[in-house]
């Protein structure tokens, strides 16, 4: 919240981008947007997905070029050809997914393919100059470690040394928070704060609000390959920043449960799991969700989140104890017999597991159907039905599409996510486990799955809501579990749930510490 | 982009897009453009080494389409080609790459002579048990690999491969060991094989070519309307989505590799029921490899494996022929290949479209402009390293 470090305004800005145009299949990525970024700023870019602020930025970093449009730094021309290009006149950009070589050390990755790496140098010189880039500036990584045995924050300070090492002045930051923790993410902003203090320019590409109002002095607001607002982040609140994003007011506000919820739909009784290692996942866990009730699971990424959704949703094997769905057994139930008996499944990776991105629509719709008339006659799938019911599904879940042949690939994330959380939804009418269901979403796809989750609870299923966001969490459930290496740790009431005993909840703290329950900070 | 942005207005520039969407003829005609143009760039060589093109292309084409033998000679070449075409495209559907078709045919060949050699009968029965022997050994060929890919994720490429050398030399011992015809005369082969597919009247043409058109038909339908050919369409583009939807991904790779084989070993009895009769270690001209071309560029439509294979059939006899009339091997293989690169860059270009771009005019001024002029200076274009 550093709120008196505004820039003075200088009159003429550092970058100046200007009328840039850039054309893809069937879309405008960018439509005569103009940007301007300060010398030590830190620049938010904020927009849904596909609202084309990746797309600006990639023209910035050399790695598309626009069919239009002109970009100075520093007064001057530029029209990069390439990334290096880029680089050498100071523009450098971390990816979202790191660009680094696993089994090499952190040491050699910041000095991979760069030109002012020694042709020849002694393992222990590259370390002292690795540790010399590091003091210089003031972010630490241990140089010899190798990058996999690194976490997602460490990774990712690797990778931005890598690009100031080659003499960014711009640093762009491709949904930088979108991999790590909150923890991480708040150091992260410490050091971009660090880095306009020091005359350098940040640029965030984000759609988290929050993240706008807690990092950035200015925000640039994308929508539909156009810029529709810049304001000062100290003039901006988050329901003018969404408002902004999405053109309409938000709905997620008022979503509390009506009535009280029925009986118990999910019988979780002291269950054992092991993960791909084979090491205990899941240790001797227990507890219920009754019908029109929504569980959430709060927890680290890693302690035994993604087991529990494979263990209900028959894809992992219980090594003991029992799960029990509306009073039916599933303990040794494989995903048929899960999807039969009405249990519905978000993954946490859409094209990774949900649905298959080279397949139609119409193919992806009757996943979970074709095993069952209509859809299915004898050994045939019957094409006529399977149509109808894509159609149908799209209809109901909102999917954009020209029609329902195309490859899913081709649909924005929020469409591939509304066609999947649609399909998974019809499936259950016992219980709705949802993994990460709006991850990386923009916040119009956001709220239609939310609204979805909703629905699902109100129809009287049980939802269990596995997210690394605790907001979330916060708003959607009834009530909330804390997952910490495959234990339970504490398990809330909504009404009687504090952020910041979850919080420390998460990070493995004790409850006792936190009981008292004085909230820092109201939510929304 | 290049040089000038003061007369944006009306400046063009070309640029290709993906295709949200291909329609299937519009895909055919891709193909048929893009062969078309490659005959073009084969005269053009052709002129250059001093020959008339058109000339040679009527030798092509008469020796080939233009006469009843070429005609003949060519679905003869086609039978195995499409067939072992089939057996890798079969594989293709679920991303497994089976380079051992060769092997398979040389394994289908020899058990059909054993059953066509040792087992007494009526031909009306021999042959049909000869087609389960074929089939049967094709498969059992690929057993190996098909577990060790299905369970311990051994990949297939290298052990189907290998497994070809191995076929090829079993072969060979019979055929030169103790199933040698001692008669006079014979290079190196069995004795004839007396059970033999029925040809079309007077023709070479035998009924091969019929069970290759059969089981193209059975499988294009089996892949596009059955349950069976909806997992495997599933697990082939997304082995995690079939895990996820319960689906019996191991099963139907070992299937799928086992279906492959079987087709690879019809071709082998194919050809030795309906052509050569003896078995040899000549039997098969490298059509396992072939297969994989004819697969590759049908992208794994089975419907498309029979055009295709009667085209290269096509090409490959044409060959033959122009050598004969001076052009040198391997000015004839150079030609061969630019004719597939041209079909297979076809496929590719259908995916896209060319579309006209012009720079927008007059939108230099947006909201947030403030008038800042957009050329003062920079026009020489050197503003960077």
């Amino acid at each position: 919240m550093s709120i008196d470090l505004l820039p003075k305004q200088t009159p003429s800005p550092l970058v100046e981008m200007r009328n840039i145009w850039k054309r893809f299949p069937g879309v405008i990525a960018n439509q005569a947007v103009d940007l301007d970024l300060l010398e030590g700023e830190v620049h938010a870019l904020l927009g849904e997905n596909g609202a084309g602020k990746s797309t600006l930025m990639y023209v910035l970093a050399g790695m598309y070029r626009p069919e239009a449009g002109t970009i100075r730094i520093a007064g001057e021309e530029m029209r990069f050809k390439s990334p290096s290009q880029a680089i050498g006149a100071g523009v450098g950009m971390v990816h979202q997914h790191f660009r680094l070589v696993e089994k090499m050390t952190a040491a050699e990755n910041i000095h991979l393919g760069w030109g002012e790496t020694p042709k020849i140098i002694s393992a222990r010189d590259l370390v002292e100059r690795t540790e010399r880039i590091c003091r210089q500036f003031g972010l630490s990584v241990d140089p010899d470690a190798r990058i996999w045995q690194l976490s997602t924050g460490e990774q990712q300070r690797v990778e931005i040394l890598r690009v100031l090492a080659r003499g960014a002045r711009i640093l762009i930051l491709d949904e930088p928070t979108s991999v790590l923790t909150p923890n991480e993410a708040v150091e992260l902003f410490k050091v971009t704060r660090k880095l306009a203090e020091a005359g350098r320019t940040v640029v965030l590409i984000t759609h988290k609000l929050d993240e706008v109002i807690a990092a950035s002095d200015r925000v640039t607001v994308m929508r539909r390959g156009k810029v529709v607002a810049r304001r000062k982040t100290v003039s901006c609140d988050q329901a003018t920043l969404a408002r902004l994003c999405i053109g309409e007011e938000l709905v997620s506000e008022a979503v509390g449960s009506k009535g009280s919820p029925g009986k118990a739909l999910l019988e979780v009784n002291r269950i054992t799991v092991r993960d791909n290692r084979n090491l205990p996942a899941l240790r001797e866990i227990s507890f219920t969700i009754r019908a029109g009730e929504i569980l959430g699971v709060a927890g680290v990424a890693g302690n035994g989140q993604s087991e529990l959704a494979e263990v209900l949703t028959g894809l992992r094997r219980l090594e003991s104890g029992s799960v029990a769905v509306d009073g039916q057994d599933l303990s040794d139930a494989d995903p048929i017999k899960c999807t039969s008996s009405g249990v519905g499944h978000i993954p946490e990776d859409r094209l990774g597991m949900g649905l298959v991105g080279g397949a139609s629509l119409i193919d992806n719709s009757i996943l979970r159907e074709y095993r069952s008339p209509p859809i299915s006659r004898g050994i045939f799938v019957e094409r006529g039905a399977a149509v109808r019911f894509a159609r149908e599904l799209v209809k109901e879940a909102n999917v954009i599409t020209p029609n329902v042949r195309i490859p899913v690939r081709n649909l924005s994330g929020g469409n591939q996510q509304r066609l999947l959380v649609g399909r998974e939804s019809r499936v259950a009418s016992k219980l709705l486990v949802a993994m990460h269901p709006t991850q990386g979403l923009d916040v119009g796809a956001m709220e239609a799955v939310r609204r979805n989750l909703i629905k699902t609870r109100d129809a009287g299923s049980a939802v269990l809501l596995i997210s690394e966001d605790l907001d979330e969490v916060l708003l959607l459930s009834s009530r909330i579990i804390v997952l910490y290496e495959g234990r339970i740790a504490g398990e809330f009431d909504r009404s009687e749930a504090h952020r910041e005993t979850i919080g420390l909840l998460m990070g493995g703290g004790r409850e006792e510490e936190g009981g008292a329950g004085k909230s820092r900070e109201e939510e929304a | 982009m290049k040089r000038s942005d003061r007369t944006t207005a009306g400046k063009r520039s070309f640029r290709l897009m993906r295709r949200a969407e291909t329609k299937p003829l519009y895909e055919v005609i891709c193909r048929i453009v893009s062969v078309l143009l490659a005959l073009l760039v084969a005269g053009v060589v052709i002129k250059l080494i001093g020959m008339s093109p058109i000339l040679m292309l009527q030798k092509a084409l008469k020796s080939t389409l233009g006469s009843s033998y070429g005609f003949e000679q060519a679905l003869v070449l086609a039978t195995p080609l499409i067939l072992c075409g089939l057996s890798v495209a079969v594989g293709l559907r679920m991303n497994i790459w089976n380079i051992g078709a060769e092997g398979q045919l040389f394994m289908g060949a020899w058990a059909a002579t054993w059953v066509g050699l040792f087992v007494p009968g009526p031909t009306a029965l021999i042959l049909p048990l000869m087609f389960i022997a074929g089939a049967l050994a094709g498969a059992l060929w690929i057993l190996i690999p098909a577990l060790a890919r299905a369970f311990l994720n051994v990949n297939e490429i290298i052990t189907t491969l290998l497994l070809n050398f191995v076929a090829i030399l079993f072969v060979n011992y019979f055929a030169i060991g103790p199933w040698r015809d001692s008669g006079v005369g014979i290079l190196l082969a069995t004795k004839r094989v007396p059970a033999e597919l029925p040809t079309f009247g007077n023709s070479y043409v035998h009924y091969g070519i019929l069970i290759a058109a059969a089981i193209a038909l059975v499988l294009a339908f089996a892949i596009q309307r059955t349950k069976w050919g909806y997992e495997i369409r599933i697990i082939g583009r997304n082995r995690r989505a079939g895990r996820f939807a319960g689906m019996p991904v191991n099963r139907n790779i070992l299937l799928v590799m086992l279906i492959s084989g079987a087709i690879a070993g019809v071709a082998g009895m194919s050809e030795l029921a309906g052509n050569v009769h003896r078995l040899s270690g000549t039997i098969s001209n490298q059509y396992g490899y072939q297969g994989i071309i004819v697969a590759a560029l049908s992208s794994g439509s089975p419907l498309v494996v029979l055009p295709v294979g009667f085209l290269l059939a096509i090409l490959l006899n044409a060959g033959i022929v122009l050598q004969a009339q001076g052009i040198s091997v391997n000015t004839m293989l150079a030609i061969n290949g630019v004719i597939l690169l041209f079909a297979a860059v076809g496929w590719v270009a259908s995916q896209y479209r060319l579309v006209v771009t012009r720079d927008q005019p007059g939108d230099e001024m947006e909201e947030g402009g403030e008038g800042i002029s957009m050329d003062e200076e920079g026009e020489g274009g050197s503003g960077r390293e």
